[in-house]
């Protein structure tokens, strides 16, 4: 039944097109038409996911009867059937969340599905080339719904994005070039013997591999080549935000693991001098440098977006470490710093929507004025922190683990300062949240972003009389008052919004002690990767 | 049987039953029962079959609660007897009851570790004395209190070495039993000088005997009876128990003792404190029996003991009348006593001759017995410096004898000694001359007599050997008298080691407290620093970077470190660059 691989990638790219057409002849059916492509595609990634886990050897398909290595391959093996069930999954959440919190446009629906498509594509793929071009849709598609965005920061960031992720794919393409040069394939299976043969000491397989990385290094959002994901992140519509913020990077961390192990393949990464180091180095740069400037920031998406930084900092040194424990710790943080991170925007956005609140100083006093939502946050921002028993512990502890387990002790001291400034950036939202009270309700009422249309009501009325009162501690009936001119205000989430993240916030507690399941399952795929 | 009968309870026991007793009985009927638990442990010690009784559990270990054999039941007929009389002193000279309470729980505990028959009841008797003792002193009050403290420090340490050696030899042994082995572990040095040094506390060794001159003389004079008798003496009998076969280095330590005490006692002019630097001096004689290890030495050294018991307690009886009589403890306050409490003169003198060894008297007898051995064993500077304590016993008694009844005055109505007190004083005394008279008697008792011992007291050569100790020490007085007259208070080794103790550790508590201070001073400015730089994140980017935000520009964040789009295409050159340059050069 592998027969159904190739679907994952054609029913987004159908509804997309199904959206795109019928939307523009009826708007009201671009949601329900994504909707439903979405949960046509959860399901068949579920019926794939459960197949892959289920079978020891991986799910291939031929496409188009081409047979490897010249024609294309895809392969589902323990290591992306976990990075393909999360963009289902996590894009569906999205789209629940979006239903309210808009973009409510077609265009948007679209390019979702685009995105959706291109993603599963990057997962799922066994060939070099096709990786580039999927790495292209889902690129198009990203910068297209960073766009969304009403403002002109929007516009700006998603120029940013598309000429700094333009440039990163080509050096990526490049790379491929010279890799096929050195061997005249571009199957990795293929590739990944015939660069043996060619032999780890030439200067094409070295440079192709310097190209690769560096490629997928802009594409995941390394320090220095990040620049591009914080404007990106912050300035796009908060769904947008949500669910680049939680795929994007994912997909192309695993992308760069994928190459690393299933192409360069891991006696590359021991026997090259230096080769383990620079990526490495690369990784413990972006750990240090990604906290460095969360803690700087004052903006919370922006915060969200710097400390993405760090933690793919943390993903890829786990790849690059390569042994069992580093993987598996790399694995569970790939797919925990998803549902965080994507939690994470996504409650910023809905508590943005509910009080107005987008930056650092907007958030005292948040606990009792959202609660639920206030709750969900701090859930997982002690998650993203590497709080026990949650899934943020769980994947930093197997890393560092594996780094001590192969006595990098840098990168375990570089881990350790990482989980103390995160605390540092998030402890001091947690603190304002439920240590502070509130004080002017969000006086910069007025969305950054522009985008979510409900929350922008009248928040520029500086006049409010509820601005005075509030200096006074919210106690009491004075609460409900405040609240309730919040609610004149400010937009209220839906129960659909709020769900996903109080979801969100959940799952990243309960996958922390389901780890030990998925341990067993992803060993057989291990074994034969490293 | 009627003496097995004697055997079913511990005499500690009794003592105890009446220390716990008299606080709540009036005060003649409690010290009515006083003397007669204290004296009822001599017949009972001098009756009860030899053996070890109330072999039971205690913390989990076997041990004997009661064991008799010759050295145990000696210490328990001198300990009972002393007590007794000391008892009816305590009476006479006004003692409270809660004082005499705390006395008898000191006897009931020394008489429990005379009579303990394993090393884990020893010690834990010895460290109880160490407590009441402790309380006894305090309980005077004033300068007594801080005396106490560090006499209780310091037993606290002795106590603890004692407690060490005696772990270490269960670790090695396997039973706290005294049948188990002889003496303390053999064979591991460690622990031979663990235990040296720990009961060498009680016992005053040089360097660590400074709490007994310190101690002493400071609380009632009726607890200086009881506190002169039963820690030195329970030292000697456990240094006994610890090196049953003698110890060379313990012998000349109990040499070294007697010249050292009886030096600085000629140099006090406190006369309870001459007095406490002679127990040092005489518990050296004791010491150094016990560390020639022979079968004479040994039973000379428990027969000092049993006459040192006698004669100590009556000097410090004698000795106490005066002060109680005229309120004065130095000998430059009275004088020319003699005429005016003659019962306490003669009961001085015999004293005085006793502890100096002049023959007729006590303690002729069993210094001789000491001395003759160190002789016989060719021990030549053991003897020569025993001898050189004997001249200086003789010196400093003809000096308190001196000064106290002879020479000078006391303006002021002066009596004797009390009826009680007169009945305690002459019992001892005529006990002193006894014994010595008739040296058999002592010898009856003393262990390791199958069959009489191996010496003879009354021989022209011991006989002419304490005379002329006694004139070397009247011609020693005649010499030293103005000297002696002219000195001050002369320091012991405690004015080195109390500023040492105190200050050191008033340094170490400075140092402690100085250092949490500053680790928490530079934690807290730490913490602040970080607090600061959480909540103002921009402020420090524009410290660390140097480059200010525009006024008034993105509120966000007002410090741009964003990079536009030509600065990240050329960020992401230069690392292509350095990854292919890397690569590519190596």
């Amino acid at each position: 039944m592998s027969s159904l691989l190739p679907l994952l990638v054609a029913v987004p790219i159908a509804g997309a097109l199904l959206t795109l057409v019928v939307g523009y002849a009826a708007d009201r059916l671009g949601w329900p038409l994504a909707f439903a492509s979405s949960l046509l595609h959860v399901a068949l990634t579920g019926y794939l996911v459960v197949r892959a886990y289920a079978t020891p050897d991986p799910l291939r398909y031929t496409v188009g009867g081409f047979r490897p290595p010249f024609g294309i391959e895809l392969v589902v093996d323990g290591f992306n059937a976990a990075v393909v069930g999360l963009v289902a999954v996590v894009a569906v959440g999205v789209l629940v969340y979006a239903r309210r919190a808009g973009p409510h446009s077609v265009a948007f629906y679209t390019g979702y599905l685009l995105l959706v498509a291109g993603l599963s594509g990057m997962s799922i793929t066994g060939d070099m080339f096709n990786l580039y071009v999927f790495l292209e849709i889902t690129g198009l598609a990203a910068y297209a719904l960073v766009a969304t965005g009403d403002d002109g920061r929007s516009a700006v960031g998603a120029l940013k994005y598309l000429l700094v992720g333009t440039v990163g794919a080509s050096l990526f393409l490049a790379g491929i070039g010279y890799a096929f040069v050195a061997t005249g394939t571009l199957n990795m299976a293929d590739l990944a013997t015939k660069l043996g043969e060619v032999g780890y000491g030439s200067t094409l397989v070295r440079t192709s591999f310097a190209l690769v990385v560096v490629g997928l290094g802009v594409k995941t959002a390394l320090y220095p080549l990040h620049t591009w994901q914080p404007d990106a992140y912050a300035s796009a519509p908060d769904s947008v935000s949500g669910l680049i913020s939680a795929l994007v990077s994912t997909v192309s961390a695993y992308a760069l693991a994928r190459v690393i192990y299933s192409v360069y393949t891991v006696e590359f990464l021991s026997s090259v001098a230096y080769a383990r180091e620079f990526v490495l180095v690369l990784a413990g740069v972006s750990i240090v440098a990604g906290s460095l400037l969360a803690v700087m920031q004052t903006d919370i998406k922006r915060m969200l977006a710097y400390s993405s930084v760090s933690q793919f900092g943390l993903v890829v040194a786990a790849f690059a470490i390569a042994n069992e424990a580093a993987v598996t710790g790399g694995v569970v943080h790939l797919v925990g710093h998803a549902v965080m991170k994507g939690g994470l925007f996504l409650a910023a956005g809905a508590i943005a929507m509910r009080t107005g609140a987008r930056t650092v100083g907007e958030f005292d006093g948040l606990g009792s004025r959202t609660p639920l939502l206030g709750a969900a946050f701090a859930v997982l921002s002690l998650s993203m922190v590497g709080v026990p028993p949650a899934v943020g512990f769980v994947g930093k502890w197997y890393i560092a683990l594996g780094a001590i387990q192969s006595q990098l002790w840098p990168i375990a001291a570089v881990i350790l300062l990482s989980t103390l400034l995160t605390l540092a950036y998030f402890l001091r939202l947690v603190e304002r949240m439920y240590f502070r009270s509130g004080t002017g309700a969000a006086a910069g009422a007025d969305s950054p972003t522009g985008t979510g249309t409900a929350t922008v009501a009248d928040g520029g009325d500086d006049e409010d009389p509820t601005l005075g009162r509030d200096d006074t501690p919210t106690l009491g009936r004075d609460d409900d008052d405040a609240f309730a001119a919040d609610d004149e205000r400010f937009g209220r989430p839906s129960v659909g919004m709020v769900a996903v993240v109080v979801v969100a916030a959940l799952l990243a507690v309960v996958l922390g002690p389901l780890v030990s399941a998925f341990e067993p399952l992803l060993e057989p795929t291990l074994e034969t990767l490293l | 049987m009627a003496v097995d009968a004697l055997t079913t309870v511990p005499p500690f026991v009794y003592v105890l039953v009446a220390a716990l007793l008299l606080p709540v009985v009036p005060r003649r009927a409690g010290h009515a029962l006083g003397v007669a638990a204290t004296a009822a442990v001599v017949p009972v010690a001098f009756l009860a079959p030899e053996g070890t009784f109330w072999v039971t559990q205690l913390f989990g270990f076997e041990v004997a609660l009661f064991n008799v054999d010759d050295f145990s039941r000696l210490m328990g007929i001198i300990f009972g007897f002393i007590g007794a009389v000391a008892v009816l002193y305590s009476y006479a000279s006004d003692a409270s009851n809660k004082q005499t309470a705390y006395a008898l729980s000191y006897a009931g505990t020394s008489v429990g570790a005379v009579f303990a028959g394993d090393w884990l009841t020893l010690v834990f008797f010895w460290e109880l004395m160490a407590v009441t003792s402790t309380l006894l002193v305090w309980d005077y009050g004033g300068k007594a209190v801080r005396a106490g403290f560090r006499y209780a420090v310091l037993h606290g340490i002795g106590g603890s070495l004692v407690l060490a050696a005696i772990v270490w030899h269960y670790a090695e042994v396997g039973s706290f039993l005294f049948g188990a082995a002889t003496g303390i572990a053999p064979g591991a040095p460690a622990i031979l000088a663990l235990a040296a040094v720990g009961i060498g506390v009680n016992v005053g060794f040089v360097g660590l005997h400074a709490w007994l001159p310190d101690t002493y003389p400071r609380p009632h004079v009726a607890a200086s009876v009881f506190l002169c008798v039963y820690t030195t003496k329970t030292g000697v009998y456990a240094m006994y128990r610890a090196f049953p076969e003698g110890h060379l280095w313990i012998a000349y330590m109990g040499a070294a003792m007697a010249v050292f005490g009886a030096t600085m006692a000629v140099l006090q002019k406190d006369m309870r404190r001459l007095l406490s630097y002679h127990i040092q001096s005489q518990v050296g004689y004791m010491i150094a029996g016990v560390g020639i290890g022979t079968t004479v030495a040994t039973a000379g050294a428990f027969g000092h003991v049993f006459n040192h018991i006698l004669y100590k307690s009556l000097l410090f009886m004698t000795v106490g009348v005066i002060i109680y009589r005229t309120g004065e403890e130095s000998l430059k306050y009275v004088g020319g006593l003699w005429r005016k409490m003659p019962v306490t003169f003669v009961a001085f003198v015999v004293a005085a001759l006793s502890i100096g060894g002049f023959p007729g008297f006590n303690g002729f007898v069993s210094k001789g017995m000491v001395l003759a051995e160190a002789h016989y064993k060719h021990l030549d500077v053991i003897w020569y410096l025993l001898l050189a304590g004997g001249v200086g016993t003789f010196l400093s008694f003809i000096k308190l004898g001196w000064y106290a009844f002879y020479e000078g005055s006391y303006d002021g109505p002066v009596r004797d000694a009390n009826g009680l007190q007169t009945v305690a004083m002459v019992g001892v005394a005529a006990l002193c001359v006894v014994y010595g008279l008739f040296p058999n008697a002592l010898f009856a008792i003393l262990p390791g007599n199958e069959g009489g011992f191996d010496y003879t007291t009354y021989t022209v050569g011991h006989v002419v050997e304490g005379l002329v100790l006694f004139v070397l020490g009247v011609v020693a007085f005649a010499v030293l008298k103005r000297p002696l007259d002219r000195l001050g208070r002369v320091p012991d080794i405690d004015a080195i080691y109390n500023p040492l103790a105190f200050y050191g550790t008033r340094g170490v508590v400075r140092a402690v407290t100085e250092t949490y201070a500053a680790v928490d001073r530079a934690a807290v400015a730490a913490t602040g620093g970080v607090m600061w730089a959480v909540q103002n994140p921009a402020d420090v980017a524009e410290r660390a970077t140097g480059r200010y935000g525009a006024a008034g520009g993105d509120g966000a964040n007002p410090t741009s470190l964003r990079a536009d789009i030509g600065t990240s295409v050329l960020l992401l050159t230069a690392v292509v660059t350095v990854g292919v340059g890397v690569f590519l050069l190596t």
